[in-house]
């Protein structure tokens, strides 16, 4: 699984939330805290299970609650990407 | 910078001030829909009644549990006991009512009965409850999916204010995959959800559905309830969880007389709907007894 940087990150969410929102990619600042956004948490939820299908791993379902923003999740999900690469690699090693 | 959240919900929500000594209606609320859907309720009050919703999702070992595998690390009387010190906290003296809705009602039960005798409330108004009783208490096997798949499309409808209707029959003996299917299809159908709504979004959002229910199942499992001091009163929804079971279980737990009146819409939506509010409203004002509506007598 490649390791999934925190700007791939930002740039899937905010595709992802501006093709729900119906607005273009520019409109959506990597700064903008998910409450802000006109999405409910059923939303967020479906977000979520599509962007862990996207990484291949799961996110524990607090993760959007306590990394608010898309800048803030972004870079947590660089982060447990590349931990994961590293288990895996050592694993393999 | 907004700083990062530390905590889950709050558990006071206080939806209408009280005014001109008319009291307070203190409602226990578990979660699934956000503690604000009470607002019809608020609104349908008459002028100068309190709401104040006590969210049990304030409490981290509750809240976090339906979104970490349905695995809570607490009990149905130390939930009571948390709520019962928020209320003493905010108890003003003045005439109250307690209510629960759901799962909340099995923890409002609860609460009352571990209140000193002068302290309780006159009745306790249980909405669309389950009674924590033997012959109510179900093991999660029981739970399957072609049940948890029509509760999650009623839940879905009433979180997005459209409407989900699946034909039991296109889930009845069908799993969670094929199930889900149908799900989406009827809530693309009826403007819940867009067409192109990822089936791994929608299992991401059935699966912390389930969790939640999960819990409030294995938290009522163990848990034995002492019969109700006080009379009980029980709205149950047209389309309550368990369609067609008048009392829901609670006639063994009130000694004390049970009350059941019906409300529109199902176990959600009686929630949000005004019509639903309005038969709500006369039952949980307090010091509103004398004016209650004619109910059934079990």
């Amino acid at each position: 699984m490649p390791v999934v940087t925190a700007v791939e990150a930002q740039q899937w969410l905010i595709e992802k939330i501006a093709h729900r929102l119906g607005v273009p990619s520019e409109d959506v600042p990597p700064e903008t805290y998910f409450d802000e956004l006109d999405l409910d948490s059923t939303e967020a939820l479906i977000l979520a299970g599509e962007m862990e299908n996207w990484l291949g791993f799961e996110l524990g379902t607090t993760t959007l609650w306590y990394h608010p923003s898309i800048k803030d999740l972004a870079e947590y999900i660089a982060e447990e990407s590349a931990a994961r690469a590293g288990e895996n690699h050592a694993a393999s090693a | 910078m907004r700083p990062r959240r530390d905590a889950g919900p709050a558990v006071v929500h206080r939806l209408a001030e009280a005014g001109d000594g008319l009291g307070t209606v203190f409602l226990v609320h578990p979660g699934a829909l956000a503690a604000g859907v009470h607002r019809t309720l608020a609104e349908a009050l008459p002028p100068g009644t309190g709401l104040t919703v006590l969210d049990l999702s304030g409490h981290p070992a509750y809240w976090e549990a339906a979104l970490t595998g349905g695995r809570a690390d607490t009990t149905v009387e130390e939930l009571a006991d948390r709520i019962g010190d928020e209320l003493a906290a905010l108890d003003d003296g003045g005439p109250r009512t307690l209510a629960g809705w759901s799962f909340g009602g099995v923890v409002a039960q609860a609460l009352v009965e571990r209140m000193p005798a002068g302290r309780r409330p006159d009745r306790l108004v249980l909405l669309d409850s389950i009674a924590p009783t033997p012959e109510y208490q179900q093991p999660d096997e029981a739970l399957e999916p072609p049940l948890l798949l029509g509760w999650f499309a009623m839940y879905l409808g009433a979180k997005r204010s459209r409407p989900v209707d699946v034909d039991p029959q296109l889930l009845a003996g069908g799993g969670t995959e094929d199930g889900l299917r149908h799900v989406l299809a009827a809530a693309a159908a009826g403007g819940a959800l867009p067409a192109d709504t990822p089936p791994a979004g929608l299992r991401k959002l059935y699966g912390t559905y389930v969790d939640g229910l999960l819990r409030n199942n294995r938290l009522t499992a163990p848990y034995t309830a002492r019969p109700s001091t006080v009379p009980l009163v029980l709205v149950t929804a047209e389309r309550s969880l368990l369609p067609g079971d008048r009392t829901l279980g609670w006639g063994p737990l009130a000694p004390h007389g049970l009350e059941v009146h019906r409300s529109p819409g199902d176990h959600y939506t009686m929630l949000s709907r005004p019509d639903a509010a309005a038969v709500i409203a006369r039952l949980v004002r307090p010091a509103a007894s004398a004016r209650r509506a004619p109910a059934t007598k079990v």
